[in-house]
């Protein structure tokens, strides 16, 4: 039992991040009607940029590397989408929905390379926000873990108030909801389009900035957080604001459960996203349209 | 009211839909449009509504020269539009609908309140469900959301794209009652686009017929009363 325990609560932990990272992607996908391939890339992008600014200002507490880190980040998605996203909702592209799959792939293929380029093949690991490990019941959670899921509970909770309580995220609702409609009312769909797609990158960059410190950097470490996000917002319900909270729960619970008791341990870890695709898998079958899914207007 | 002068206008390059139409509506009086399935009407409304940028030709709105002028401008300008299809926001409250009809002017919260007040007391329905989803509304309810969101803004002119296409008959004329009170207790003008000729001609005060994008013919309702002469002629 107290094991059962002690890994729900570390599936838990991971689940919060998880959901933030997934968060970001479904809020792209739901005002913009596009995928973001490059999303594990600003996740990547997130982790080195904390590791940069930490690096070149060695005084400055990591923690305040985090916002700086997502901030970043969401200057070059506001950047990219006005120059690249933009055309394409103007209509001026001819074939809009392969064009977004190759230009989100392309900027993945960027990054990487790029990171490549500037750090090098080599890991790199910013400095920790706290040393030690804290004790939460029966079980020992790293300092710098339980403070990235601390802190993505706070801009969890901060994100559902600002897109149910103020104008801009009723906003946002309304074009996710019905766009042609948000047209008419005088919103602007697309200032909306950049500012969900610079939010939603912000996200997966301060996802992977929260995450920096436990696990190391490389140019392709977007990778396996990436298919992740995709696996919760499917769960959860392409566009789904809940629905990619509660997937982030589940698939962190999930991969936390299963590593723990896969009969060998040596192995286990390696197939943590295993577990996960399998419950992704289980619900492609029974319920496609994931926990809190719509039908198309 | 508005002029439209000769208008020009399509969604691709060398393809008009409308080829010289030219229209007016006065003051506080129900314009209507008639015509064919594919003649232009919907892109009519659309292109004074600022969707479809006009190639040549002119939109006079009290006199200034408003074409291809941006919803969000027309919308303070006192242009609202009703597009065709349900264009509640199904998954929002009511009362969210309707503060969204509010979002060009979103930071005057004494105005939205007393918009919000007046649109409960025109339509009493609308209080009790505030807080319903707009989408579990009957689809008459939900023409009174988009008319009650279309009034959050105080317009002049309102244009309407076959109000009841898809309802049933009663609440088809409980939508044309509405228009109509519009008309004649709130002064608004209204540019009418209609497939249920019959019903439209009922309400209209001045009638055009367009035809393959062009102005067929046009004139007071009373000379229409043959609805032979109207689509045939």
């Amino acid at each position: 039992m107290k094991y059962f325990l002690s890994l729900c609560t570390t599936g838990v932990i991971m689940g919060v991040i998880y959901a933030l990272m997934a968060l970001g992607l479904t809020l792209i996908f739901s005002i913009l009607r596009v995928i973001n391939f490059a999303h594990g890339e600003f996740y990547m992008l997130g982790g080195y940029a904390s590791y940069f600014i930490l690096s070149t200002f060695t005084g400055l507490h990591p923690l305040l590397a985090v916002p700086l880190a997502g901030l970043i980040a969401a200057l070059i998605g506001l950047a990219f989408e006005i120059a690249f996203l933009r055309p394409m909702h103007q209509g001026r592209i001819e074939r809009p929905d392969e064009y977004a799959i190759l230009i989100t792939f392309g900027l993945s293929f960027f990054l990487m390379n790029l990171a490549l380029a500037v750090f090098g093949p080599y890991p790199h690991r910013p400095p920790s926000f706290f040393q030690g490990a804290v004790r939460l019941g029966f079980v020992n959670v790293s300092a710098d873990r339980l403070t990235a899921s601390i802190l993505s509970l706070a801009l969890l909770t901060l994100l559902l108030l600002i897109i149910n309580k103020t104008w801009i995220g009723i906003a946002l609702q309304a074009v996710s909801q019905n766009k042609d409609a948000a047209a008419v009312v005088g919103i602007n769909p697309l200032r909306m389009n950049t500012l969900a797609f610079g939010l939603g990158v912000g996200l997966a960059a301060t996802a992977g900035a929260l995450l920096a410190p436990s696990f190391l950097i490389v140019p392709d470490v977007g990778a396996v957080p990436s298919i992740r996000s995709y696996v919760i917002i499917v769960l959860g319900g392409m566009g789904s604001i809940q629905g990619s909270i509660l997937g982030g729960l589940l698939i962190g619970l999930v991969e936390s459960l299963g590593a723990g008791y896969f009969p060998d341990p040596s192995r286990a870890l390696n197939y943590k996203t295993a577990f996960g695709l399998v419950i992704f898998a289980l619900v492609l079958l029974f319920r496609p349209r994931g926990f809190f899914g719509r039908k198309e207007v | 009211m508005i002029e439209i002068k000769d208008l020009h206008v399509g969604y691709y390059k060398d393809l008009d839909i409308l080829r010289g139409v030219s229209l007016k509506a006065e003051e506080a009086k129900i314009t209507t449009v008639l015509g064919a399935n594919g003649v232009g009407k919907s892109t009519l409304l659309k292109a004074i509504y600022g969707f479809l940028k006009p190639r040549a030709g002119q939109i006079l709105l009290q006199g200034q020269n408003i074409t291809g002028t941006p919803p969000h401008r027309l919308i303070e300008l006192g242009v609202s539009y009703i597009p065709q299809h349900s264009s509640v926001f199904p998954h929002l409250s009511v009362e969210n609908n309707l503060r969204l009809g509010a979002w060009t002017f979103r930071r005057d919260k004494a105005r939205i309140r007393r918009k919000l007040e007046e649109n409960y007391q025109r339509f009493p329905m609308l209080r009790d469900r505030r807080n319903d989803d707009a989408g579990l509304l009957s689809g008459g309810m939900q023409r009174m959301v988009e008319v009650g969101r279309t009034l959050m803004t105080d317009p002049k002119l309102i244009l309407v794209d076959e109000p009841t296409a898809g309802l049933a008959k009663m609440l088809s004329a409980e939508v044309y009652r509405m228009l109509t009170d519009l008309r004649d207790k709130e002064g608004l003008t209204i540019i009418l686009v209609d497939q249920e000729i019959r019903q439209a001609l009922k309400i209209a005060d001045y009638v055009y017929v367009l035809e393959l994008g062009r102005n067929r013919v046009d004139g007071p309702t009373e000379e229409f009363t043959d609805l032979k002469k109207v689509l045939w002629d």
